[in-house]
């Protein structure tokens, strides 16, 4: 580290003037002139068949300039519902008005008639074939029913005839699953290595549980809002409060059949995103839409109970998990089936079951997860998806394991954790990661080895693994006639990886950190940037940055061998300027100088160009440790310590790196004690900040966060995606904690005060 | 929100004229009305503003140690007054629950009653400090005890025109404690809230007073409870079934928060819990 000059420094952030003067442009501050205020008509029930949509009061209301349906959408994706509504909130038509109170009575006026129909919210409800259906009788089997079935065809193909004794006993054994017959399956997914029922009988220890994890949302600060302006010739431009520029410009391409190159959106400065403002119909599409029925510009902005009924949370899930290990420590065995709560769509993440695996070696597994349909919005990523659901399940249980076995919880997971060389489930080898080290580094950080816990006080600990995504990307960057170097690129910062960038080019240019400035383009101007989400923006903008900045610094060598006489082998850039290395006396020239010669000569300006798109990344470890005091007759928790270590490969600015890891931790935090979107017999009914709690400073004690780096061999100067592996393991952590601490298990998050009270009347169960 | 009239006031009679019409609002600190006019849900005509009327704030202690609270007194001012802080500190203590800082610097200790929420905070503390509710309108004035003043959940005694001037608290208690059961440490609503208020003369509870919060239509009083404790020395046991007996007068609901029985278990805990530290600041 001590190697560099800017990267790995503690450096302020190049956003932290305007976001704390207030000069930064957020999607609400985006004000046109002759702007509209839209506002979206939402079912008012969680499922209705429609019968009639009226919008002819509306129409006569003062100040309403345009209404859209389902019927205004040339390509039939369903941007409103028509024939039927599957949540609470579901868009049904949108209006535009002078004024947002004309906008919200207009909403009011148009008259839809329901019919209403039964309605499923729960999973294990929703699977079973008294369930409503919400989009058709197809079913899948359970995994039991897939085996058989799987050897019944087996055998079929084997020999010719089917009724052979061994199918007859098969297709009997079928019967008895006849409750895995699943409805209302929206995807599913299976995983298989080893033999996970050889790997149970070889087990000493059995443990068995389900966890429920609830639905939380994503609750980022800035609700979603897009303006959106169509002109005459047919040209959109729209102002997108979002993650991802270019994928919004597609999706309304998509979406609306309108040219990709007719549509350029601009991104403003985004106020959190976690995953969840990469929508595309949420607000952007019906803004279009209204903008050109209208011919204004029009502003479509959602309250915070628009939020929560109609944006796109995380999913929670029921996870049925198995674990056997030998009275020695070693895991033999996992098995886990999943059910996700896909809501009205599918997806949520069910892939992500697989991180039950964790990080140890585990010979034997078996996954299967479904994402199933019930009467809620869709779901989307929240901060490494479906990860924290599955390690909460897979770390609480590790623990229980560890219990029963006698052995200290860091120490059994060390004693399971790959190392590298180890052969991955998936395929491959274990790359280099430092999964000891992190776990190593937290406990020693934490004082877990001569822990001490008063009364009703409990340490809980618990890991999680992610791997950074990675997309592609372009960046340029120029360097001016007084020696200042500006970037352009088209990605959104989150949370500081304009910084990030602006380090990296710095370092490699030699140029004072303030003189290094950037700049993001709109969809028209800038290159094409993948979405700043999966923790990619580092790791892939980090790389394509070092790839422009030696670009840049080719030309600068080639620029100073000729204008200073000399072989570039001789030369070097140090501290803004190219030195002769030989030269006695020093003989140099700055980038400024370097800069204005640059322009007369014949190969111009310099220029560097960055463009980038695949690299493999390597997985990183968040390991944590909690210090809790329950209060067995009220049944509330206070956290006393929470210390937090993660292998960030590199830690480009290791200030901005700690404050992912505390917001993740926070984040975790919430949904294990907190945090809950809860619904009635019509739908959510807690789509407000009362009654959806988000953690305050005064809940937590300051978060200690521990760098540890083990190098990522394709990262830029090994840094890893930082922003989502610190709220992996938080979940379990919480209640790993409540366990030593009272002594019960809590199943089902999050750990409220009153289930609590309930598990000890209980002597620990039922939590 | 909905347009509306609004009227600053600058006397009692006319801002009870003015409040007398139908579908008109007053406007204290605005902490409940304004979100309540932003979400639709209060779609008031007049707005009366009573920031303009003079003598409505201010905390002020006579020499018996009697102490007037103006409906008008932020509730960040009742939380800090250090003569609430010694003689009523459950009233400090239920102020100091309110919202966060900011929303305590504008909500003001009229608001919170007349708005007659039965989670509302500082309700649990003036009833234990046995308040009179001194009350204005352009006919006269009148005086209710506070635990008369509630009739359900938004509802009291107030007719039309009739407007909160001042909070007047008779006498200092010994020791009293207010504890509020919730999820988050700060901002969050009540899932109950119990105040408790002890005079203890030789050892001897010589009264107490028991208030509580969401655990009944409205604020109550546990007076069963209140009974089995005066003229007794405190010990563990009779904190228990003081306890026992507050629970009992209790009818609360389940909710999305927490369900009924967990509700009056918790009244039960923290009936005893409030008692033993009241008599613990004796």
């Amino acid at each position: 580290m001590s190697d560099y000059s800017v990267v790995g420094k503690k450096l302020p952030r190049v956003d932290a003037v305007e976001k704390v003067t207030g000069a930064a442009q957020y999607g609400a501050d985006v004000h046109p002139a002759g702007m509209l205020y839209g506002k979206i008509v939402r079912s008012k029930h969680a499922h209705a068949k429609i019968l009639s949509i009226d919008t002819s009061e509306a129409e006569k209301l003062p100040g309403v300039r345009a209404i859209v349906t389902q019927d205004d959408v040339p390509s039939g994706r369903r941007v409103f519902a028509t024939d039927k509504v599957l949540y609470l909130g579901e868009p049904l038509a949108a209006v535009a008005a002078t004024d947002a109170d004309v906008a919200e009575e207009a909403a009011e006026l148009i008259k839809i008639e329901y019919e209403v129909l039964p309605v499923v919210q729960d999973v294990m409800e929703s699977i079973k074939s008294s369930a409503p259906r919400l989009h058709g009788d197809e079913t899948k089997d359970g995994p039991n029913r897939r085996d058989i079935s799987a050897k019944i065809k087996e055998l079929s193909s084997d020999q010719e005839d089917d009724n052979s004794d061994e199918i007859r006993k098969l297709k009997a054994e079928l019967e008895k699953y006849s409750d895995e017959v699943y409805y209302n399956i929206s995807a599913e997914t299976h995983n298989e290595a080893g033999d996970v029922e050889k790997g149970f009988a070889e087990s000493d220890v059995i443990v068995e549980d389900t966890y429920v994890i609830p639905r939380v949302h994503q609750t980022y600060m800035e609700p979603h809002v897009s303006v959106a302006s169509a002109d005459s010739s047919g040209k959109i431009t729209v102002w997108a409060s979002t993650q991802g520029p270019f994928a919004i410009r597609s999706g309304i391409a998509g979406t609306l059949g309108i040219p990709l190159t007719q549509i350029n959106v601009i991104g403003t400065t985004m106020g959190g995103g976690f995953g969840g403002r990469f929508g595309v119909i949420i607000t952007h599409v019906p803004a279009v839409l209204l903008s050109q029925k209208s011919g204004r510009p029009v502003r479509v902005q959602m309250t915070r109970e628009e939020e929560f009924l109609d944006g796109r949370p995380a999913p929670g899930c029921v996870i049925k998990i198995k674990t056997g290990a030998t009275n020695d420590g070693h895991i033999l065995a996992r098995q886990a089936l999943a059910f996700w709560d896909s809501g009205s769509v599918s997806g949520a993440s069910i892939g992500s079951t697989i991180r039950v695996r964790g990080v140890y070696k585990i010979p034997n597994i078996k996954i299967d997860a479904y994402g199933v349909h019930t009467n809620k919005s869709g779901t989307a990523a929240y901060r490494a998806p479906g990860a924290p659901q599955a390690i909460f399940a897979g770390e609480s249980q590790l623990d229980d394991i560890a219990e029963q076995i006698g052995m200290d919880p860091v120490k059994f997971r060390l004693m399971n954790m790959r190392e590298e060389g180890d052969s991955v489930p998936a395929g491959g080898s274990e790359p280099k990661v430092g999964y000891k080290e992190t776990l190593e580094a937290v406990a020693d950080a934490a004082g877990w080895w001569d822990r001490e816990s008063d009364d009703n006080q409990g340490w809980g600990v618990a890991v999680g693994d992610w791997t950074n995504g990675c997309g592609p990307g372009g960046v340029y960057v120029s360097v001016h006639e007084d020696g200042s170097a500006r970037i352009f690129h088209g990605s959104m910062d989150i949370t500081g990886t304009d910084t990030a960038i602006t380090q990296i080019i710095a370092e490699i240019l030699t140029v004072p950190y303030e003189n290094v400035t950037i700049r993001r383009g709109d969809t028209d101007s800038a290159p094409y940037s993948t979405g700043s989400g999966g923790s990619v923006v580092t790791f892939t903008m980090g790389n394509t940055a070092k790839l422009a900045a030696e670009d840049a610094r080719r030309r600068i060598l080639e620029l100073a061998a000729e204008r200073l006489n000399t072989n570039e082998d001789n030369l070097e850039l140090k501290d803004g300027a190219v030195h002769i290395v030989t030269a006695d006396p020093p003989k140099s020239i700055s980038l400024g100088e370097l800069a204005a010669y640059s322009l007369s000569t014949t190969g111009g300006p310099i220029v560097g160009k960055g463009a980038f798109a695949r690299q493999p990344s390597t997985p990183a470890l968040a390991a944590q440790i909690a210090k809790v005091e329950v209060d067995p007759d009220t049944g509330r928790t206070r956290v006393l310590k929470l210390v937090a270590s993660q292998d960030v490969g590199f830690a480009i600015n290791p200030m901005a790196v700690e404050g992912q890891i505390e917001g993740g931790v926070v984040q975790g935090y919430a949904w294990a004690m907190m945090e809950e979107m809860q619904y009635g017999d019509n739908g959510n009914i807690n789509p407000g900040f009362v009654d959806y709690r988000v953690p305050t400073s005064a809940d937590l004690p300051t978060v200690e966060s521990v760098i540890v780096e083990v190098p990522a061999p394709n990262g830029p100067y090994g840094a890893k995606g930082v922003g989502e592996p610190p709220i992996t393991p938080t979940l379990a952590t919480m209640a790993n904690a409540v366990k030593d601490a009272v002594g019960i298990r809590v199943t089902e998050l999050p750990i409220k005060p009153e289930k609590v009270v309930e598990a000890l009347k209980n002597n620990g169960h039922g939590a | 929100m909905k347009s509306f009239e609004f009227f600053e006031p600058t006397t009692l009679a006319e801002a009870s004229n003015l409040f007398a019409q139908e579908h008109a609002q007053l406007l204290a600190g605005g902490t409940d009305l304004v979100i309540g006019m932003k979400a639709y849900t209060e779609t008031p005509e007049t707005v009366i503003s009573l920031q303009k009327i003079p003598g409505l704030d201010g905390i002020t202690t006579d020499n018996d140690k009697s102490i007037s609270i103006g409906a008008m007194t932020k509730v960040r001012q009742v939380e800090l007054s250090e003569d609430i802080q010694q003689y009523h500190t459950a009233l400090a203590e239920g102020a100091s629950e309110i919202g966060s800082i900011q929303i305590r610097n504008l909500a003001t200790i009229g608001g919170n009653i007349a708005h007659a929420s039965p989670a509302a905070d500082t309700v649990a503390g003036l009833l234990v400090a046995d308040a009179q509710v001194d009350i204005a309108s352009a006919d006269g004035e009148r005086s209710v005890p506070i635990n008369e003043l509630f009739t359900g959940p938004g509802q009291t005694v107030l007719k039309p025109g009739e407007i909160i001037t001042q909070f007047r608290l008779p006498n200092p208690v010994s020791g009293s404690h207010y504890i509020k059961h919730k999820i988050r440490e700060v901002m969050d609503l009540a899932f109950i809230g119990v105040a408790s208020a002890v005079n203890v003369q030789n050892g001897v509870i010589k009264e107490a007073r028991i208030g509580l919060a969401a655990v009944a239509p409205t604020p109550i009083r546990a007076t069963e409870a209140e009974n089995l404790l005066s003229g007794k020395i405190p010990t563990p046991e009779l904190l228990a079934q003081a306890g026992e007996a507050a629970a009992a007068a209790t009818s609360p609901i389940s909710d999305l928060r927490c369900s009924a029985e967990h509700r009056k278990e918790m009244v039960d805990v923290l009936t005893r819990r409030t008692l033993q530290n009241a008599l613990d600041r004796v």
